[in-house]
């Protein structure tokens, strides 16, 4: 087995782990070896292909489709260098102060999470588009709701000379989405940070003592460590492998007998997508797939955002098979979309636990209010496809596979909670928040509101698993606002440590 | 060890041809790419995934027995559909969970075809944005 021996080791690369590698790196002017070990691997530009299947199995966790422990939802999140950076929209929000609130962690304010943001807004190129660039599915969405009178936002978003592929999710081809994996982690290395890609961590074994195997991929760039076994030691370790590998590690390292919230309060925007057909082709698929949402409804339990997926992500989405489903699926042109995201409170009981592998397993059920946000969202969404001038709307609860235009007077009857099962639809998400929340006490939360983990002064977490509670919003710039105020709190303590 | 055996592959393809009708119109080299992807989204999932998806395809084969006293590959394609939407929306959660599993591999093995797109009116350009300013 090889050794290594570091100051300071992140483990992942995604915007929690890239923004503390970057915030950190001075430090290796100061002669501070820094290294981040990210599971996933580093792919050359000519592999970012934008082929559904192919990118899918290369950038996410089994495809973007792991299964929580009841198979009622499954969770998508990137395994890569930058981890769900390289296959999020580029939509960065502020947060609003309504949830920091809510949270009401000591030593946490809105203020200090505005200004870190802002930071990162600014690093990140995040802008509006323009609004020629802005597609016909978006500007329908818009329209609709300002027609109905609810109130809709435009995404800013982080791209630098985007050509309007409309593939963020599979990997920008074009190399324009500025997530970690083109700003912070390239600014890091310039600086001295090693990243060691395809490097799973095992388990922590006592004090900055990691045990890692380092993985052969078929696709990517080799990675810097030989394939097989390595012993890490660091002084200060911060793991930021995302809200259910973080955990998960902790857990596996034995921290969950002082920690009884380690892995739980998980909470995962639990989403679906609904879709709309027009009568004739609409740009939907060309150009950025989302650039508006609509908070109106967030008092009452969701969100609603533009979306464009992919036809297999499409077609798993639509609850039915058969001829109608075909049909459908055969005019992708004329589909317009909605991902409606229900606010789902942080509850003890959905958490990130372990299997007899020691692999992280998802306990997740929906609660009443959750499944009474989607229900309702539903029906908003299908509202909206109406006023955007489509004429027939899939639903996932719908009682007939389309619901049509003459009968948007009766989407109470047609839109029902007795179809509205979960395993029968498609529930998704990719905002997936807690398991390390942040609080004042061990008995309740798993770090300190700096991202220390309670009573272990060389052990700090850096990604979206602090989460307290719901963001309420797309999380990424929150995630490295967090990330920014760990790497302070590192940079303070590092040497005494 | 392959995912499925010829057989389990065969009955796929038979409950894939309700699920998904164009399946059936597939050339040699698009029955190649839907095994395929497929085989490489089962292999990528833990054993026991793979495991479930080999009972419940023959549970699949099995339970119209019961029923109609015939096996699924018995049953006219009328009563094939009424049983997999009996799955799909009244079956115990189970089973309604283990029909969606189905499903979404029938449709990642069609519709993550890159090389079909045009054909349900999908075509992408990574210079997407000369079309909205064209």
């Amino acid at each position: 087995m090889r050794e290594h021996t570091f100051d300071i080791v992140i483990i992942g690369s995604g915007a929690g782990g890239g923004a503390a590698a970057k915030e950190l790196a001075p430090l290796c002017r100061e002669g501070a070896r820094i290294a981040v070990l990210e599971w996933g691997p580093r792919l050359a530009e000519h592999e970012y292909t934008g082929r559904e299947t192919e990118m899918a199995g290369r950038l996410y966790f089994e495809s973007g489709g792991v299964f929580t422990r009841d198979r009622t939802m499954t969770l998508a999140f990137g395994r890569a260098y930058g981890g769900s950076t390289v296959v999020y929209t580029g939509t960065s929000l502020m947060i609003p102060e309504r949830p920091v609130k809510r949270w009401g962690v000591p030593g946490l304010t809105w203020e200090d999470l505005r200004r870190r943001s802002l930071k990162y807004i600014r690093e990140n190129n995040v802008h509006l588009l323009e609004e020629e660039r802005l597609n016909d599915n978006n500007r329908l969405f818009q329209a609709a709701c300002e027609r109905l009178g609810f109130r809709v936002e435009q995404f800013p978003i982080n791209v630098k000379g985007c050509k309007g592929a409309g593939l963020c999710n599979l990997g920008c081809p074009n190399a324009a989405k500025q997530g970690t994996h083109r700003v912070q982690l390239p600014a890091a290395e310039a600086q001295g940070v090693q990243v060691i890609t395809n490097c799973k961590v095992q388990r922590i074994e006592g004090r900055g003592v990691l045990r890692a195997v380092v993985e052969e991929r078929s696709f990517g760039l080799p990675s810097p460590w030989e394939p097989g076994e390595h012993l890490v030691r660091a002084r200060v370790v911060i793991v930021a492998g995302g809200a259910v590998h973080s955990p998960a590690l902790l857990l596996r390292s034995g921290l969950g007998r002082q920690l009884p919230a380690l892995g739980r309060y998980f909470t995962a925007h639990p989403a679906l997508i609904l879709v709309g057909e027009h009568p004739r082709s609409i740009t939907n698929y060309y150009g950025h797939p989302k650039s508006f949402y609509c908070d109106h409804f967030a008092e009452r339990g969701f969100l609603l955002e533009t979306c464009m997926y992919f036809p297999f992500v499409t077609a798993k989405n639509l609850i039915g098979f058969g001829e109608e489903h075909a049909q459908l699926m055969h005019r992708m042109d004329r589909l317009q979309m909605i991902l409606v995201l229900a606010l789902d409170e942080a509850l003890p009981d959905n958490r990130v636990t372990l299997d007899r592998a020691g692999e992280p397993v998802v306990e997740y059920r929906f609660s009443e209010p959750v499944l009474e946000a989607l229900l309702e969202s539903m029906k908003v969404s299908a509202r909206i496809f109406f006023a955007a001038g489509a004429q027939r709307v899939h639903a996932p609860a719908g009682e007939k596979f389309l619901i049509e235009r003459h009968e948007q007077d009766h989407l109470d009857e047609l839109i029902t909670r007795r179809r509205l099962q979960p395993g029968r639809i498609s529930i998704a998400s990719a905002h997936l928040m807690g398991g390390c929340r942040m609080g004042a006490s061990p008995a309740d939360s798993v770090t300190d509101s700096w991202g220390q983990v309670h009573g272990v002064p060389w052990l700090y977490v850096a990604d979206s698993s602090l989460f307290p509670n719901c963001a309420e919003i797309n999380p990424y710039v929150t995630i490295m606002a967090f990330a920014d105020r760990v790497a302070e709190a590192v940079r303070a303590r590092w040497r005494e440590v | 060890m392959a995912p499925l055996n010829e057989s389990q592959w065969s009955f796929l393809h038979l409950v894939g041809r309700r699920v998904v009708p164009p399946l059936a119109n597939l050339d040699d080299a698009g029955r190649a790419r839907f095994r395929t992807i497929i085989a490489n989204a089962l292999a990528e999932r833990p054993p026991g995934v793979r495991a479930q998806i080999r009972a419940f395809l023959t549970l699949l084969r099995l339970a119209p027995l019961l029923r109609w006293g015939r096996t699924f590959s018995q049953l006219p394609g009328e009563r094939q559909d009424r049983f997999l939407r009996w799955l799909q929306d009244e079956a115990p959660a189970r089973l309604r969970q283990g029909f969606w599993g189905l499903k979404t591999l029938l449709f990642m093995g069609y519709y993550g075809q890159a090389e079909l797109g045009a054909s349900f009116a999908y075509t992408p350009s990574p210079t997407g944005n000369e079309y909205l300013l064209a």
